[in-house]
């Protein structure tokens, strides 16, 4: 495709490089754009992905993997959308998207990527795990299939196959029993959600999987859905509809919070700790909620709400979004953006690093043992605190 | 992998140095007009010590090293006009030590502007830095090494004028300190010797900065902005003067611009002033607005279109967007304060005639001493005829600056040529000499400020 | 250049196998299928040649109707037509799919003829040389790198210990491509929905004058069995050279070294 062809040819070119959209909304450093932070070359900012962007479609760049490489390091935060001063800025991420996209149907991009999308393709998954396996993670928890309640708890990949993730699933489904909600999970029936793939510019697989989704939750007549994770919150609520997909479509924290203000779940104790929250990129920056999650932890006794210095619309993203988790581009450094979080966290003075994400989780835990803080700096999903003070180990 | 590039990994790491057609291409590129100009190399060092590792290669291996720091000059200063190695200098970010009672922050030299006022808004409230106006990436290094100006220029100078100390490595790899710090005694005073005639405004021809200490002022409780507006360009410089002579204000600056249409033909003063108490703020309005704008007031000659309280800082950059086209430079020029008028109408014409709305600005440097006068061309980057129009009118606006009596200030390569040839021939020579003394084998981004 | 590719279709190995009732083949009831992996380069070799010598790409198969799937993905690759002769053989008796193919191709037109080196499941390695046999066209296994030039084809093909035998042969010619010899494309599922345009083939037995009679087996599978679970593995703890120590005496005491 020529740059003729590209879908946002009237509006590259107005990208300046001033370089706002390194930095966080109180401009405190210039590591905002986690890619820009783990290499600190202009490259890798978002202006300078758009700038390569058009030097390749115009032809003045061939490309390379190393091109590839910088497109797909994107995690796709927001950060740069939230902080680009000029009007198109709610286009650039997409803009970016639209070049994977480009890179996607060509056929050129990195293996590890190729790897995520075939796994997909094939098992329903990115690690490319045995769909039948799918539900192991259930364990001997007594978590109920979906048979028509009247909430489908959505796992989504991460949740399902990632050994600590997988911890965090089980914890939720027990709070939610505990509430007394009627809910069921798709156990190995269950496939991706589609938000890394539509993350990564496999269009066309994307629209598979959500409509392939929408016709399942449809025939098992689901019409309220709680999710994991804030990715598959978010494409549901936000991509599924396109597709005729409608579902009431919420993530657990909202849920918590609500059963907790109804008296649904009671907490037999409190925590005493400094707990610092790091607000998840698919639930802040991209669904604006940064208020629910902080409700849940301040409404729990004994517990000392502190907030890193870069948080909420300025929060600096875990560098897990956009397939890393998995392709790991911003790995195997002390600038990888998990683990500048990490160090982030531990100098709040705070004991708890709170998540409300599972990819954010499994990122940020790598972190926190790569920067020696184990022992003196824990990640905790919400669910897990409030399971803790609901009386369930 | 070649043995200059693997030279370069060993001193910053792997991550922090590419010689990938990717980084080349960014880094050839200056955000304004200038043709683009390839590096062999990009590197991004964390310590001064690597900056010399880097510099004391480049003399061994005979290629220029090109600084760069948020590369917002517009002018092409950080365009490797003869390839080598992109220095960005932006890693070096650490905001080192803030001195409350002697007034002064020590920093590396790729602090961002945002990330100063950030800082000192969040632990120094009561202390402030002339902050440019460029966008909040520009670089501290960089406003100092090319003689910028701040929202403090007014009263207080040049932000080159700011500072307490500098530290270079220079072009053979050296390292020097200016200043008391060069006697170890902290960072608190320039003068008296050694002083810094020799990196100051030389664009990174010179030697490369890697600390700062800068200079800060108190901030008041409130800040604000006072706008008044005159029809009649004559008036400038005598409100200007007026002003500077209360000495109440902080930065002043008068513009005029096309767009939005209503303001085309005024020039708006914007007048900043601070105060710790709602006492002190209406004591200064007082003077500036009633006891010296209010004769122009009364006669209808101006209008004041009130005081809003708080500053933008640092200043958002919508400029680049007017002719939705990414791109926008300037000249900018030291003029006396009473070509104001002059500067407006031929800068006016000079827009008009190459299609592109006008724009100028007179920022009051000092006590009237001097004012800073910008012509800014936006351009479309997708328009290789805009591009075009620029550059004319930008060599254009040059030219006039130096008709008009002015001096150019931070020029490119085309404004350059004009100051050396009318440079006096002496120091031109003393120019040329001291360059060879520092930089004997040519590696400090050569091709600006080169005497022939 | 008119290439010939062959591919097979093999189950996802991430997937859990079992053996089926008549112990003669695996349960396929709930596997994710995919491209043989040595294919999938071959294809890349493929498409990479005709990107840089123009010409056109015929994949083929010889396989059940589940089998296209392998023929579409060929062709958003990059092949121009796809065929299969639609019957499921036992592919670990190679000597009669080789009959088959041997059938097919020598009625196309053809300069080159490429076979992923093995397969993932049965693993034989021998498909592609008994074809190129029975072709009666010169061969090379085990290929790692490839050019034309000049009706000629210069291949360096794998032996052991890194090391690397090279040819130039004579076109037309037989190739068995090894992994690595390059990167194959991502096959996008908007690639896949625009290749159903392009002609896909089926063809039977019959309509290479053959029949299952005339393709007597040389291999029988007379059963599949999963492998028996070894005794416990022993773990070896301690500091990296006591554990190296203990290590060294084991294999020792084994009769290994």
């Amino acid at each position: 495709m020529a740059l003729a062809e590209y879908k946002y040819k009237d509006i590259l070119h107005r990208c300046f490089r001033c370089g706002y959209c390194k930095f966080p909304t109180n401009w405190i450093d210039v590591n905002n754009c986690p890619a820009y932070a783990r290499f600190r070359m202009e490259s890798y900012s978002c202006g300078g992905r758009l700038w390569l962007t058009r030097a390749w479609l115009n032809g003045e760049i061939d490309w390379t993997d190393h091109l590839a490489q910088i497109m797909y390091s994107c995690t796709a935060c927001k950060n740069c959308e939230e902080k680009c001063p000029l009007r198109f800025n709610v286009d650039i991420v997409d803009m970016i998207r639209a070049t994977k996209s480009e890179m996607v149907e060509r056929g050129l991009i990195p293996s590890v990527v190729k790897e995520f999308l075939e796994n997909i393709q094939r098992q329903g998954n990115p690690y490319g795990k045995a769909r039948a396996k799918r539900g192991e993670w259930i364990g001997g928890t007594g978590i109920p299939q979906y048979e028509g309640q009247e909430f489908l708890y959505y796992v989504g990949c991460v949740g399902s196959y990632d050994t600590r993730a997988q911890e965090t699933a089980r914890t939720l489904g027990k709070v939610l029993i505990k509430a007394g909600l009627p809910f069921g999970v798709l156990g190995s029936e269950e496939n991706c959600d589609g938000n890394e793939v539509n993350t990564l510019g496999e269009e066309t697989l994307f629209e598979m999987l959500a409509e392939e989704n929408i016709q399942k939750f449809r025939d098992l007549g689901v019409t309220k859905i709680v999710t994991l994770s804030p990715h598959s919150y978010n494409t549901m609520k936000n991509d599924y509809p396109r597709f005729d997909g409608s579902f009431e479509v919420r993530h657990y924290t909202q849920l918590l919070r609500d059963l907790i203000t109804q008296g649904k779940l009671n907490f037999s104790g409190g925590l005493n700790a400094r707990v610092t929250y790091h607000d998840p990129c698919f639930l802040g920056r991209w669904n604006g909620e940064y208020d629910t999650p902080r409700q849940i932890l301040n409404s729990i006794p004994g517990i000392e709400l502190i907030e890193m210095e870069k948080n909420k619309t300025g929060a600096l993203c875990c560098g897990g979004g956009g397939g890393n988790f998995y392709t790991d581009f911003l790995a195997g450094s002390e600038s990888s953006p998990a683990r500048i979080r990490a160090r982030e966290a531990y100098a709040t003075g705070a004991s708890i690093l709170a998540v409300a994400c599972p990819n954010c989780m499994t990122m940020l835990e790598d972190a926190v043992k790569a920067e020696g803080l184990e022992g003196e700096l824990a990640v905790k999903d919400i669910s897990e605190i409030v399971a803790e003070v609901c009386g369930l180990a | 992998m070649d043995n200059v590039k693997k030279a370069l990994a060993e001193i910053v790491g792997e991550d922090h140095v590419s010689a990938e057609p990717e980084e080349l291409y960014i880094y050839s590129y200056d955000l304004g007009t200038t043709e683009p100009h390839r590096p062999d190399y990009a590197v991004a060092p964390r310590t001064t010590e690597e900056v010399q590792g880097i510099v004391k290669l480049a003399n061994k291996e005979k290629i220029p090293v090109v600084p760069l720091g948020g590369g917002l000059s517009l002018a092409g200063l950080a365009v490797p006009l003869r390839g080598g190695i992109a220095l960005d200098l932006k890693r070096m970010d650490t905001i080192i030590e803030v001195n409350e009672k002697a007034r002064y922050a020590l920093v590396e030299c790729g602090v961002s502007q945002a990330q100063m006022c950030s800082y000192l808004e969040r632990y120094h409230p009561t202390l402030t830095h002339s902050e440019p106006g460029a966008p909040g990436p520009a670089t501290i290094g960089g406003n100092v090494a090319i003689h910028g100006q701040g929202d403090l220029a007014q009263p207080y100078g040049f932000s080159s004028d700011m500072i307490n100390g500098l530290e270079i490595v220079l072009p053979t790899g050296e390292v020097c300190r200016f200043g008391s710090c060069s006697i170890s005694a902290g960072w608190f005073t320039l003068h008296p010797l050694p002083d810094l005639g020799l990196f100051l405004g030389w664009s990174g021809t010179t030697g490369i900065i890697t600390k700062v200490s800068l200079r800060l002022f108190p901030c008041k409780r409130i800040r604000g902005t006072g706008q008044f507006v005159v029809e009649d360009e004559e008036l400038v410089p005598e409100v200007m003067h007026k002003l500077t002579h209360t000495q109440m204000a902080e930065d002043i600056i008068a513009y005029s611009q096309a767009i939005p249409p209503f303001t085309s033909g005024l020039h708006h003063i914007t007048i900043n002033i601070g105060g710790d108490s709602e006492e002190e703020l209406e004591f200064k309005q007082k003077l500036l607005w009633d006891d010296t704008l209010g004769e122009y007031i009364r006669r209808g000659d101006g209008g004041f279109l009130g005081f809003r309280r708080g500053l933008d800082r640092p200043v958002v950059a919508k400029t680049s967007d007017w002719r939705k086209g990414g791109g926008f430079e300037y000249v900018g020029a030291i003029m006396p304060v009473d070509t104001y008028p002059e500067c407006y109408r031929r800068g006016r014409e000079i827009s008009e005639r190459h299609d592109i709305p006008y724009t100028v600005l007179g920022r009051c440097i000092g006590m009237s001493h001097a004012m800073m006068f910008s012509w800014t061309y936006a351009f479309n980057r997708a328009d290789p005829e805009s591009i075009r129009q620029a550059r004319e009118a930008l060599h254009e606006s040059d030219d006039l600056a130096l008709e008009l009596g002015g001096t150019l200030w931070k020029p490119g390569l085309y404004g350059q040529k004009l100051v050396m040839e009318r440079m006096d021939s002496n120091t031109l020579e003393l120019m040329k000499k001291v360059k060879q003394l520092l930089d004997p084998n040519g590696i400090m981004n050569p091709g600006n400020w080169e005497v022939a | 250049m008119d290439i010939v590719v062959c591919i097979k279709r093999i189950p996802d190995t991430a997937d859990v196998v079992g053996i089926d009732a008549s112990k003669k083949d695996i349960e396929k009831d709930s596997l994710a299928f995919k491209i043989n992996d040595w294919d999938d380069y071959a294809l890349e070799a493929a498409v990479q040649l005709k990107e840089k010598q123009g010409g056109s790409i015929t994949a083929v198969t010889v396989g059940p109707k589940e089998w296209d799937d392998i023929l579409r993905r060929a062709l958003a690759m990059g092949a121009d037509k796809a065929i299969r002769v639609d019957q499921d053989m036992v592919t670990a008796d190679c000597y009669a799919v080789a009959k088959v193919l041997d059938a097919l191709i020598r009625d196309l037109s053809y300069n080159l003829v490429l076979f992923g080196a093995q397969s993932e499941d049965f693993g034989c390695s021998q498909l592609g040389v008994m074809v190129a046999e029975m072709l009666g066209i010169p061969h090379a296994a085990l290929a790692v790198s490839l050019q034309v030039a000049d009706g000629r084809i210069h291949v360096s093909r794998e032996l052991e210990a890194g090391m690397l035998e090279s040819y130039t042969i004579e076109l037309p010619a037989l190739l068995t491509i090894q992994t690595g010899i390059n990167r194959p494309r991502y096959i996008s599922l908007g690639g896949i929905k625009r290749a159903m345009s392009k002609e896909l083939q089926v063809m039977s037995l019959s309509d290479l004058g053959l029949s299952l009679d005339t393709l007597a087996p040389m291999v029988r599978l007379e059963k599949l069995e999963l492998p028996p679970r070894g005794k416990e593995a022993e773990l070896i703890s301690g500091s990296p050279e006591e554990t190296a120590d203990q290590l060294a005496r084991i294999l020792q005491n084994s009769g290994i070294f």
